[in-house]
């Protein structure tokens, strides 16, 4: 529950998901009933996302969190949307827009259009402002090829 | 018994003109959690793709062609649509689970009619989705979270393991099978009769097992990837022979499943089944059956 909790307390959001579940270093919220008892369930209801180094989450919690308006965003076009999915960092000058409050050393979301692709810290790297890529929804790709 | 010819002939005798080298184009099923058919298909078609609606199916497109993998695209990560045979998307479809049934997919791996179903159910109700294979099951959780299902409870356990008390209101047994040549140019050389007889003992202990799941008055799908008869209407035969269970006319693609195999007549209800030729339909060969429990 702490990196889920760090997690939503530095990208600025107020959910408070209950009913927390752990499964496998996974967290869930929701979970189902199946009408009968099975065992070895692996997945069950809303996924938040999983422990690793740091909390990652899932991409339907991304797409919750994209709702919320006081959550810090960047938008970009499609071509800077594809580099962000494939791992690297949103230079300043491809953003294409941003929310109030976006500041250094601060997170945010990276949003394509109304969809969010992931998230990242804005900071400097090498004289540059960008926004650092913390996660992605290409890790679905990286996912299948493990 | 085995060998190109030796399966030819064998589908040329239940009145197939198939000539074993038919292909399929790739299809895709829009998800409707996440965007509509007309968002999408505008989306795709600005960026070069050229798509062509399945009739028969409610959100299926078939890839005319494509300037990039429509497997890796910001659109596929964000879960707008996903990669889905044609044929494959019939069952559930047929299945048609509402917002208020507990749904088990019995063999769901690699999650792609467990998300069909969560799409029919605009995200409620229960989806239970198994697999004895955990290595396939990671596509399952990938694919379930991607076109963001919030309604499923995924297991890995074999079917045969659970327990037999009737908690659903429909299953969905797409079953392991001898697969077709359609989706898999070595099939002939890897496929022989004995497969076959191995998966109808698998597939009847499936069947047996999905029934005892199931409610009364409960809809079972069982489907296959398979044109041999014994995994198809013999396997559905025996059903009737054994359960009470009648079976629901279907409409729609394909062809009424065969009547007779070899000189024997079968429950005419059999006929109300579905056989996917693959020279009529343009998809893989597959075969569907609606079973209502009494």
């Amino acid at each position: 529950m702490r990196l889920l909790r760090r997690f939503l307390r530095d990208i600025g959001s107020s959910y408070v998901p209950d009913e927390v579940v752990n499964i496998n270093n996974k967290r869930f919220t929701s979970p189902i009933d199946p009408p009968i008892n099975i065992p070895q369930q692996i997945y069950t209801g809303y996924y938040l996302g999983q422990n690793r180094r740091r909390f990652e989450p899932s991409s339907i919690l991304l797409q919750r969190l994209a709702q919320e308006s006081s959550i810090h965003k960047v938008y970009v076009d499609r071509d800077t949307a594809w580099l962000f999915v494939v791992g690297k960092d949103v230079f300043d000058e491809n953003i294409i827009g941003k929310t109030d409050g976006v500041r250094l050393g601060g997170y945010c979301l990276v949003m394509y259009g109304d969809d969010c692709i992931g998230y990242g810290r804005y900071e400097t790297s090498l004289d540059r402002r960008v926004v650092k890529n913390l996660y992605d929804i290409g890790d679905f790709l990286r996912r299948e090829q493990e | 018994m085995s060998g190109r010819e030796w399966f030819i002939e064998r589908y040329h005798a239940m009145g197939s003109t198939l000539t074993g080298n038919e292909t399929t184009s790739q299809a895709i099923r829009v998800n409707p959690h996440k965007v509509t058919d007309t968002e999408l298909v505008q989306t795709l078609t600005e960026q070069g793709v050229q798509l062509e609606k399945i009739p028969f199916l409610d959100h299926g497109y078939k890839v005319k062609s494509s300037p990039f993998s429509l497997g890796a695209t910001i659109e596929y990560l964000l879960g707008f649509y996903s990669l889905q045979e044609t044929a494959s998307q019939y069952p559930m479809q047929v299945l048609a689970p509402t917002s208020s049934d507990l749904v088990l997919d019995m063999a769901s791996a690699p999650g792609g009619k467990t998300t069909q179903a969560s799409a029919y159910m605009q995200n409620k109700g229960t989806i239970v989705a198994i697999d004895v294979n955990r290595e396939r099951l990671y596509a399952t959780e990938n694919n379930v979270e991607r076109c963001g299902v919030t309604n499923a409870s995924i297991h890995h356990i074999d079917a045969l393991d659970l327990p037999e008390k009737p908690g659903f209101t429909k299953v969905l047994l797409d079953a392991p099978c001898s697969g077709n040549y359609v989706t898999d140019p070595n099939w002939f050389n890897k496929r022989a009769q004995q497969d076959i007889i191995r998966n109808v003992e698998q597939q009847k202990r499936l069947l047996a097992k999905a029934c005892a799941l199931l409610k009364p008055g409960g809809t079972l799908v069982y489907s296959t990837c398979s044109l041999e008869p014994e995994e198809n209407e013999l396997n559905i035969q025996w059903l009737l022979d054994n359960y009470t269970i009648e079976l629901a006319p279907l409409s729609g693609p394909g062809s009424p499943a065969l009547k007779e195999i070899n000189n024997t007549i079968l429950h005419e209800q059999v006929a109300y089944c579905r056989r996917f030729w693959p020279e009529q339909t343009g998809s893989q060969g597959f075969f569907v059956a609606r079973v209502v429990k009494k």
